[in-house]
């Protein structure tokens, strides 16, 4: 199981290499003239070949990835080219933001789709349907639409939670809840109804298993087959599932984090990608990307937990 | 299953019920003003400053020079007089005495002089509206002269922003915190940088009365509808407005102003001399476009009805504007098209331009069907948001929307009227305007403005554009904070807030 772990670790670091890599690329490709983004329209030529000058611009490509990338291995990550601020210190601040709504809304999500895939799984019938019913359309509505009404009803019309803004955890916990609360509601919403899904189909087909049967015919009551042996059995798929949603979820942030005025990092990549300030893209993509990375690890961990055959192999 | 449903229930009123009672400030009741930018800060070092919407972060920290009011006039500040030679290349302020930073340090001809060179060495946009400066000297501890290699109107007002901001000598490169000597000081354990930034305020401030907020909160929210529901829910005092939102903070019993920053929008003819669309380079084509809007409809749709008509570059409170100009063209697509006919294009033509309607769609939609309805084939070209400027200025455009916007008439005609302007990209050149623009960078007073509006004049008839109207911007605030409107300016400096009063 190390050994496996130290390859995993060894193919995530190749990989945020590469992707930071790429990304450095493509920014440089797309032409962007990020000298006259900063001064504004009414800079003149002189004042914008300065700035290209000052950022380094007017270097060969190559020169400007060995000197990104010199530093980012170093743990620098330069400066944002708008507003000087450090984009170590940027991430720092933002990610506990993006994370925080994450994360809560993967725990909404968490317990709501193994409660509505395992009463779907067992009831059946119009439960069943509806449950079903519910999921499509939590599919179907997109989180930012949710989050926009979510604004205006509970925040805006009702006035119960905080219309913008993140209050940290260590500041106010229930300050810390009552920002992050509909913000990870929106998120979690498309979520639950994947991963309880899920739940509901390899809960049924753990069912039917003949392993079931059996601890069925030794007198097990439903309760204890259900949460003690099958739900064990049927969670693998639908933990790939939610891993697959948490990186999800880290997208759909970006959307939410902006109805909410949340200053996460979804916010600052999507500034810095219209803007075209490359060092605090470059260091988003590699954020995300470790965070991504770290995430599939827990999976692993977590198959081997809930798996015993995934640590022999 | 009813005692964690109640156990939940109860969590979510504590939580809800905190959440009302755990609100931002209110303005003046507990003497903290909370507003929003729409924009990051740009850096504290004044030489990598911008003039635009981020003024904001840095006017509670550095003082100016001279005070812009709220007719845009210049009026005293750390300079209390001013005085121009009788050429107007030479500048000599007198400056206020006593004044100190808030690392000590005092505020003198010397500081002032190293201020002004460091950011015009700079590569902000602060830096760009001072490059006039031919040099400063300081005579004495309160007397500095400086020097312009040509007469500007542009200087007074470029002192009264960004660009005559005042730092601690002793931080002037790369600050990692703002050192000013103005009414407040950043408190940097309750700012966090690119998110909300807070100022307190600072003690023996020589105008404190024209400061009523004890603290100052700016918070950065990019998005316009979570700026207007911050501000709905009284999370913020004061917040700037899409126009779009205007009539309903107004039906919550919100104030709301609207003023004129001084961008004019409209149609911009950059090929006049016709070197990629020929027909461009026919006056009876150009003045034909100028026919084809109709501006009233285009304010009523796409500005919500905030606007004026105009033809002209010039913003109403600015040098060489000209009223009577607004009657050169009346909205006339028969005579557009008679025009057209006249000049030799009875079935129009084809065109290509830039499709910003990610960004402007109703502005960019009036374009295209305007120019449709008299004949003319408009073919989009799709330009990201991030290469709108540099696809712009390549030169491979005849005609585009665009705003147009500089801090004085001046700066207009420097930025899109000369033949190397910035924004004259297909570098167009007219030797009559040429002349004029000359003669203008070599006048003054009276005569400076007459010479403004003859060019201003010549523009109009020449049909270099077809403008639509001032750009207005509106501002929110709460029932409690009265913000004065200031035109010229992107959003209300922070000395124009006081609390309303009942």
């Amino acid at each position: 199981m190390l050994v496996f772990l130290l390859r995993r670790i060894a193919a995530g670091v190749v990989l945020v290499v590469v992707v930071a890599t790429a990304t450095f690329l493509l920014l440089s490709l797309t032409g962007t003239d990020v000298a006259r983004n900063i001064l504004g329209e009414s800079a003149s030529p002189a004042q914008v070949s300065a700035k290209a000058h000052e950022l380094g611009l007017d270097q060969p490509l190559v020169v400007r990835y060995g000197h990104w990338i010199d530093r980012a291995v170093h743990g620098d990550l330069g400066q944002s080219w708008f507003t000087g601020d450090s984009v170590n210190q940027s991430l720092a601040n933002t990610l506990p933001i993006t994370l925080s709504i994450v994360l809560v809304g993967m725990l909404i999500a968490l317990v709501l789709s193994i409660v509505l895939g395992t009463v779907a799984a067992l009831r059946g019938g119009w439960v069943d349907r509806v449950v079903q019913f519910a999921a499509v359309l939590g599919t179907a509505i997109p989180s930012f639409l949710i989050a926009l009404v979510l604004a205006v009803v509970m925040a805006v019309q009702l006035g119960l939670l905080p219309a913008t803004g993140y209050v940290a955890l260590g500041t106010s916990p229930s300050g810390w809840l009552q920002s992050v609360i509909l913000p990870a509601v929106a998120l979690a919403v498309a979520a639950t109804a994947a991963t309880a899904m899920q739940v509901r189909g390899a809960l049924i087909d753990v069912l039917r298993a003949d392993f079931v049967r059996t601890l069925r015919s030794r007198g097990l009551n439903t309760r204890s087959v259900v949460y003690r042996h099958a739900l064990r059995n049927a969670a693998p798929p639908a933990l790939t599932v939610l891993a697959l949603q948490f990186i999800g979820l880290i997208g759909g942030a970006v959307v939410v984090e902006k109805v909410f005025g949340l200053p996460g990092i979804g916010t600052l990549a999507n500034s810095a990608a219209v803007r075209g300030d490359s060092p605090v893209l470059l260091g988003t993509v590699v954020v995300t990307v470790t965070v991504v990375v770290a995430v599939n690890l827990l999976l692993d961990i977590a198959y081997g937990w809930l798996n015993p055959k995934v640590r022999v192999s | 299953m009813r005692k964690t449903a109640a156990f939940i229930g109860a969590g979510f009123l504590t939580i809800t019920t905190a959440a009302c009672g755990g609100g931002a400030s209110t303005g003046a009741a507990d003497k903290t003003l909370t507003i929003s930018e729409s924009v990051t800060a740009t850096p504290w070092d004044l030489a990598k400053a911008s003039m635009g919407p981020e003024a904001q972060y840095y006017q509670p920290v550095y003082d100016t020079l001279i005070r812009l009011n709220t007719k845009n006039e210049p009026t005293p500040n750390l300079a209390t007089s001013w005085t121009y030679d009788k050429a107007e290349t030479t500048l000599t302020l007198k400056l206020r005495s006593g004044v100190k930073f808030t690392d000590g340090t005092a505020l003198d001809a010397q500081a002032v002089k190293q201020n002004l060179l460091h950011t015009k060495s700079g590569t902000g946009t602060a830096a760009g509206e001072i490059q006039d400066i031919a040099s400063v000297d300081a005579t004495d501890a309160q007397t500095v002269v400086i020097k312009l290699s040509h007469p500007t109107a542009a200087l007074l007002p470029a002192l009264g922003q960004v660009s005559g901001m005042i730092a601690s000598p002793k931080s002037l490169t790369n600050p990692k915190a703002p050192v000013g000597s103005g009414p407040y000081r950043l408190d940097a354990s309750a700012t966090t940088a690119g998110q909300t930034y807070t100022y307190t305020r600072t003690s023996g401030y020589w105008n404190a009365k024209a400061f009523p907020y004890d603290k100052i909160v700016i918070k950065y929210l990019a998005d316009p509808t979570a700026r207007t529901n911050a501000l709905l829910t009284g999370q913020l005092d004061g917040a700037s407005l899409s126009l779009s939102k205007v009539k309903t903070v107004k039906g919550r019993g919100l104030n709301v102003i609207t003023y004129q920053p001084g961008d004019i929008e409209g149609l911009f003819i950059w090929d006049r001399a016709g070197k990629i669309v020929p027909a461009l380079g026919k006056l009876k084509v150009r003045q034909a476009l100028n026919y084809a809007f109709d501006k009233q409809a285009i304010i009523k749709t796409a500005k919500t009805g905030l606007g004026e008509p105009t033809t002209q570059l010039f913003a109403p409170w600015e040098e060489g504007y000209d009223a009577s100009l607004n009657s050169t063209y009346s909205y006339d697509p028969a005579k557009a098209k008679k025009l057209l006919a006249e000049a030799g294009y009875p079935n129009g033509f084809s065109v290509t331009m830039p499709d910003l309607s990610a960004l402007f769609p109703q502005e960019q939609e009036a374009l295209t069907q305007s120019l449709k309805n008299i004949g003319i084939k408009v073919k989009l070209d799709n330009l990201p948001s991030d290469q709108i400027f540099s696809g712009m200025l390549s030169g491979k455009y005849a005609l585009s929307y665009f705003k147009l916007g500089a801090p004085t008439s001046w700066d207009k005609v420097q930025l899109e009227l000369t033949k190397n302007a910035t924004w004259n990209p297909l570098k167009y050149d007219d030797p009559k305007a040429d002349a004029l623009i000359t003669q203008i960078s070599k006048a003054s007073g009276t005569e400076r403005t007459a010479l403004l509006k003859k060019l201003n004049t010549y523009v109009v008839d020449q049909a270099w554009d077809a403008p639509w109207t001032p750009t207005v911007n509106a501002y929110g605030t709460a029932k409690d904070v009265k913000v004065t409107p200031q035109p010229g300016i992107n959003f209300p400096p922070i000395y124009n807030f006081a609390p309303a009063k009942s």
